[in-house]
């Protein structure tokens, strides 16, 4: 790994993340019959209510304390009393996930001793309440997602006799590669416990009558057998062990934890098969086994597209890390690589990979979006991530192929599958097609320029930056 | 099904007594027989009730500055509220010089702990400075967020000492998001903050054209103030600012010339109007551009107000031009769209406005409301004497202003005054209950229970709200249409806007979409078979 520099700006200008309850919201999400509080101003739970519901297509209800001035002053008790009342007589849920927020944390207040008394009050002993502190500036919303699952198996796993399942616990992925790896378990005939499991409450079909809590979701049972189960399995190589819900089942219940990559390119996928075979002694199914060779076949008839692509990576930490696996398979070499969260474990992960990279790369953690454009500017071709890099295209022309989250100015971001082998072969033609349209679309023009006009790209270094930058380049 | 008092009973038994107390104040069945129907508004949201409101920065920030196209929004705060406010609300803006225009920037402080724990204050400091170095805008604002208030960082004492280092107005806006009852607290704080720091700052005198006009809560969402500047410019009037939608500190700053302000969104904005006519004697119109006999007469007040008989046959001249061109195209719609009924609930005044635009393709609206109005919007200014302020409205100061010794000019005599008042809406409004139909139901800050509800009642043929209701709705069956930001459509307002509209109704009603709803299986008898074991479930 070669040089780093730390920020010299204050400014986070065009930020490259969101807050953490945001992360909160989506973990729970993904619990069987669940509704969420926001512990806080209104505004909160509906900022985020319409940024999910824009990227999901869904509805999204999520339940506010209404703080206002008053209880700035003299504490949220009875709002969070009250809206925990009416919220549990419409809509029934069968767990209750409480959040904080800025203000809830800033004046102090204890969640877990509100929404217990309030439970011993009304007498719902047995409804389970999760809480989490989740400030606005703990950290992103992807440590609110960790953190959240955290508490949620500490505080539904139990210790249990032993069962033969495996936990799989997933980062922010979408609902359509949920799906993916449920398929896959399912074809390896794994007993599995998925968490969180959002891919059917958050991508519901269209079915009638409307029910306020949708379908779906990890079985609180499920969960509760978490602490028995004979593994885990956490697509979290850059969760801290604070944060991680795999660490908390290992070292409370001494359920071993493997920690992967999330399945995106050949190799991580292959990690995934290696494993589930290696836990289960059962055999990869053929079906697999021709979604590997498709795979192969597509990376090699589009090796010679893709040699030209010189990418900008962004988003959630382990999520880029899949997508940076993917482009250093295919040879569209990552020449930024960032996030919005502060996170070491990543940037030691990436420097392993990109050592065997021919181009230098820079890996940008704690950083914003004009940091990111600035890397960027004349060096890649390819941006990937959420639509939030969309700027790239507009300011610097770099064509952009969504995915993560949050996709909002376009529509089925909850569609787009990327896992396994089948869906790292649908991603791939999705950059490759897009190298190839950018192609076509400037090809006249830029053998113009440089055989008529003798142009050459020109090289920019800007030292300012936000958060920090690592260079990672070939030892 | 109409919605009588003892349905609508039935309905609210369904809550908590307690809650069913407090609700059953915020919805009205209009009977224009009744001398008075009074409505429950702008009070507090009650916890855990799933409400669309949100909050006082968001109504700040958000919506009255974020517009302001030449001038860096800082978000003072944690990073969550500046990424939320980032290019959501699509009000549109162009400038004549690219490196003056801000809109697509977020700019924030992003306070990490330690600054909760010591203070943001000097961090703020710095960032303006960077701030000026990387943008140079002609203004900053610096809008806080929840913690800011409650850690007690002076915004005002920091954006003074930047304005008087830096020599360009750097205004604070103590917006923090637990401030009021919604977003309609931030409205206020921002008005404040404009007619104190920026209005009257330029030095025009006069104006510089004919038929000075500012246009007051209007915000170009999907470019509707873009429809109405076309209009109102080839009539001949010299629009001096716009606030805020496609606006800029540069014209704001001479707001003060103009001989009459058109107020479109009554609530966001009408603090300011009045302090205008306080301070600078200009009376306010109150216009309405949303549907073609709205637009019509808007501008036919507008020309009543100015008396000029050439402004005024300008004016009919360009109805009749533009009428003969709409009104073929909207007929075409107006066959797919009779006999329809919507509900239409936005946030403060385009849930009155958009009821003439629908009732003009045939469309009844049957339920309406606002979700953070307060009573005037509803039953019209003649009851801001009697609505009592409460704790949350006290902690919004008002801004009280006084007659500018250089600039108060009279616009009209107090006779002439008097005479268009009984014309015109001058400086006055009407609200949006006396122009519903009776038997329709009037909800104030309706949330997703009494949505669902009402919906089961009513049965719209098109629920018109915003994106946290939307799919709600869709996944009922019913087309939605986002008034908020239109769905990445628009413009709707003026000529243009109406039939853009028309045509995006009719698209959700005729779209073949809804035709498979119901899967031919469920129709007919089921198919008689053998399931086979096994089956191709695995590859």
């Amino acid at each position: 790994m070669g040089k780093k520099h730390t920020s010299c700006r204050n400014v986070n200008e065009n930020p490259c993340n969101m807050c953490m309850p945001m992360g909160g919201i989506l973990a729970f999400k993904g619990l069987e019959q669940s509704m969420v509080m926001l512990h806080g101003s209104q505004g909160c739970a509906t900022y985020m209510r319409r940024h999910m519901a824009e990227h999901f297509n869904e509805p999204i209800d999520v339940a506010s304390s209404s703080l206002n001035e008053k209880g700035t002053i003299y504490g949220g008790e009875k709002n969070l009393k009250q809206g925990l009342d009416n919220m549990i007589k419409a809509y029934r849920p069968g767990v209750i996930g409480i959040l904080t927020t800025c203000l809830a944390e800033t004046i102090g207040e204890d969640i877990d001793r509100i929404s217990q008394e309030y439970l011993r009050e009304k007498g719902y002993g047995d409804l389970p309440v999760v809480t989490v502190n989740s400030p606005g500036y703990g950290g992103t919303h992807t440590e609110g997602y960790w953190l959240t699952l955290r508490r949620i198996v500490a505080r539904l796993a139990q210790k249990t006799g032993a069962n033969s399942k495996i936990n799989v616990i997933i980062p922010n992925l979408s609902p359509a590669d949920i799906r993916e790896i449920k398929r896959i378990l399912q074809l390896m005939r794994v007993d599995y416990i998925l968490l969180p499991d959002y891919s059917d409450t958050l991508d519901r079909p269209y079915q009638k009558p409307y029910r306020k809590i949708p379908e779906g979701g990890t079985k609180l049972a499920d969960i509760a057998a978490m602490g028995g189960a004979a593994a885990t399995i956490q697509f979290g190589l850059t969760v801290d062990e604070s944060m991680s819900p795999g660490h908390y089942l290992e070292s409370r219940f001494g359920v071993p934890l493997y920690n992967l990559p999330v399945p995106m390119g050949v190799e991580n996928t292959d990690m995934f098969m290696n494993m589930l075979m290696k836990l289960t002694g059962n055999p990869l199914p053929a079906c697999l086994e021709q979604e590997r060779g498709r795979l192969l076949d597509c990376m090699i008839d589009s090796h010679k597209y893709n040699a030209r692509g010189r990418s900008v990576i962004f988003g959630e930490p382990d999520n880029i890390y899949g997508v940076a696996k993917i482009c250093l398979e295919n040879g569209i070499y990552p020449v930024v690589v960032a996030t919005g969260s502060k996170n070491p474990l990543l940037v030691k992960l990436l420097a392993e990979k990109l050592a065997h990279s021919p181009l230098r790369c820079t890996v940008l953690t704690g950083t914003d979006f004009t940091t990111i454009r600035k890397q960027s500017r004349g060096k890649a071709n390819i941006a990937i991530g959420s639509s939030d890099g969309r700027f790239l295209t507009e300011k610097e022309g770099i064509p952009l192929v969504r995915y993560g989250f949050p996709i909002h100015d376009r529509t089925g971001g909850q569609r787009l599958l990327s896992v396994g082998y089948a869906g790292t072969t649908q991603f791939l033609d999705r950059i490759t097609n897009t190298l190839l349209e950018h192609k076509h679309k400037h090809y006249r023009k830029s053998m113009y320029e440089m055989f008529y006009l003798n142009n050459q790209p020109v090289e920019e270094f800007f030292l300012e930056s936000s958060g920090e930058q690592h260079d990672v380049f070939m030892q | 099904m109409a919605v009588n008092e003892k349905v609508l009973e039935e309905l609210l038994n369904r809550y908590p007594a307690k809650v069913k107390r407090n609700r059953k104040k915020h919805i009205i069945i209009k009977d224009a027989a009744l001398a008075r129907q009074e409505i429950e508004a702008n009070t507090r949201t009650i916890p855990g009730i799933i409400t669309n409101r949100g909050c006082a920065f968001a109504g700040c920030k958000g919506v009255v500055l974020g517009p302001l196209k030449d001038v860096v929004h800082i978000v003072h705060g944690p990073i969550g509220c500046a990424y939320y406010t980032w290019g959501t609300r699509r009000n549109k803006a162009k400038s004549e010089d690219p490196t003056k225009n801000f809109i697509n920037y977020c700019v924030s402080t992003d306070m990490q702990e330690s600054d909760i724990v010591f203070g943001g204050e000097k961090k703020l400091a710095r960032m303006i400075d960077e701030v000026m170095e990387i943008f140079k805008p002609n203004c900053i604002t610096i809008s806080a967020t929840c913690p800011v208030g409650l850690i007690g960082d002076d915004l005002q004492a920091v954006a003074k000492a930047a304005q008087e280092k830096h020599g360009v107005p750097i205004l604070a806006f103590n917006c923090e998001g637990y401030k009021g009852v919604s977003q309609s607290a931030g409205h206020h704080i921002a008005n404040n903050g404009l007619m104190e720091g920026i209005i009257g700052q330029g030095d025009w005198e006069e104006a510089p054209g004919k038929y000075p006009i500012n246009i007051l809560g209007e915000y170009n969402i999907g470019g509707d103030s873009w429809e109405v500047e076309r209009i109102l410019k080839e009539i001949g009037y010299t629009v001096i600012a716009v606030m805020t939608g496609d606006g800029s500190y540069e014209e704001l700053k001479n707001a003060h010339v103009a001989e009459l302000n058109l107020v479109q969104c009554h609530r966001s904005i009408n603090y300011i109007a009045e302090m205008l006519e306080i301070k600078y004697g200009t009376p306010w119109l109150k216009v309405n551009f949303i549907g073609i006999q709205a637009t019509i007469d808007s501008l036919r007040n507008m020309a009543l107000y100015f008396g000029d008989p050439a402004l005024i046959q300008k004016t009919e001249e360009v109805i009749a031009r533009e009428l003969a061109r709409v009104e073929p195209i909207i007929e075409q719609y107006k066959k797919i769209c009779q006999g329809k009924t919507a509900f239409c609930f936005v946030g403060g005044s385009r849930g009155h406005h958009y009821q003439g635009l629908f009732a003009e393709l045939g469309i009844e609206t049957v339920l309406a409301g606002y979700e953070f109005a307060h009573r005037d919007d509803y039953e019209g200014r003649a009851v801001i004497p009697e609505i009592k302020p409460d704790a949350d409205t006290k902690n919004i100061p008002d801004l009280h202003v006084t007659p500018d010794e250089r600039r108060f000019r009279l616009k009209l005599s107090p006779e002439r005054m008097e005479e268009l008042k009984k014309k015109i809406p001058l400086s006055d409004y009407k609200g949006m209950n006396i122009e519903m139909k009776d038997g329709s139901v009037i909800v104030d800050d309706l949330n997703h229970f009494e949505t669902e509800e009402f919906i089961r009642l009513l049965k719209p043929d098109i629920f018109s709200s915003g994106i946290k209701d939307k799919y709600v709705v869709q996944k009922m069956g019913i087309p939605s249409k986002q008034l908020h930001s239109y769905d990445y459509s628009g413009p709707y307002a003026g000529f243009n806007g109406a039939v853009k509209f028309a045509e995006d109704i009719t698209m959700a009603f005729v779209s073949p979409t809804w035709n498979f709803i119901t899967p031919p299986w469920k129709n007919k008898p089921l198919l008689e078979g053998i399931v086979a074991e096994g089956g191709c479930s695995e590859c």
